[in-house]
């Protein structure tokens, strides 16, 4: 077992009771000014940081719930959350 | 007037000595040769569960019996099993075979027929589940009864563990209607080198009422 994640309900279990679900990307672009370009770009773009990211995750074979972790993506470890994201 | 008949998802290849129509379920209370073995798998697809859900769940008391306030606890009281599965959402096994009338709350949903449910009890229960999951049922970091929503033979389950106390281990399990067969087939496997026997429900009873 080579990645294990963290559950908010279910605590930390087997990497492959999950199914990735993407980059964090943040909130939806205001829809005011919101341009086709812009658009596609949060829809399709990503930021593949070499390093540690914060990713949706769900647990698909446990209780179900979506939530998000920070991924080391270079050593494909759950890293605690950056302070400068605290 | 029609005349419903439900059937288990389960089947065992031994046959029948007594049965019991119940709610238009037929429920086996005895296999032929059942016998003093060491461990059992019965099926339970025909008890009555529900699920409830609320966003002020602590509020709601199923018949009588609060509901755990931590997550994946439960509580056995009475003969019904209630399983906290998130902050939101609990599920309630009737674990008597008696049907209770359902709650006329919209927050309860009746589960019984979308799902089969088992259990496996005797000495050897955690050397069989060692085979079909990675879950660690002997985390002593937990206190039985407590649930684990996670996969048995890959299939996704809510697994609760009732004892972990020598001969009287054992727990039980739900999981999607239509993995019955297999499940069956995967755990009587699995459980074939510890002398794993299809049981009846009696048999369920007295080793519920023993905990």
């Amino acid at each position: 077992m080579s990645l294990t994640i963290t559950c908010p309900i279910c605590g930390k279990r087997n990497g492959y009771e999950f199914r990735f679900g993407g980059e964090d990307k943040g909130p939806r672009p205001d829809e005011d000014s919101l341009t086709p370009q812009r658009w596609c770009e949060y829809v399709h773009l990503n930021e593949c940081v070499a390093g540690v990211q914060k990713e949706w995750w769900v647990h698909k074979d446990g209780c179900g719930s979506w939530f998000t972790i920070h991924r080391d993506t270079v050593m494909n470890v759950e890293v605690a959350k950056p302070e400068a994201d605290r | 007037m029609v005349e419903i008949k439900r059937y288990s998802p389960v089947a065992f290849k031994v046959s029948p000595k007594r049965v019991e129509v119940r709610d238009n379920w037929t429920v086996v209370l005895e296999y032929d040769g059942e016998g003093q073995g060491a461990n059992y798998l019965v099926d339970l697809s025909h008890i009555t569960r529900f699920d409830v859900q609320s966003s002020n769940l602590d509020a709601i008391k199923p018949f009588g019996v609060t509901i755990p306030q931590g997550l994946c606890e439960s509580n056995l009281q009475d003969g019904l099993l209630i399983n906290r599965m998130n902050g939101i959402q609990a599920s309630i096994f009737c674990l008597s075979g008696k049907k209770p009338e359902m709650p006329s709350e919209s927050s309860y949903t009746e589960t019984t027929e979308v799902g089969m449910c088992m259990a496996i009890f005797g000495k050897n229960v955690f050397s069989i589940t060692e085979k079909l999951t990675s879950l660690d049922f002997m985390d002593p970091a937990k206190k039985t009864p407590f649930l684990y929503q996670g996969p048995m033979s890959h299939i996704p389950c809510q697994i609760i563990t009732l004892s972990r106390d020598g001969e009287k281990c054992g727990i039980i399990f739900t999981a999607s209607r239509g993995y019955g067969k297999d499940m069956t087939h995967a755990i009587m496997d699995a459980g074939a080198e510890f002398g794993v026997k299809p049981a009846g429900e009696d048999k369920f009873k007295s080793w519920l009422g023993s905990l």
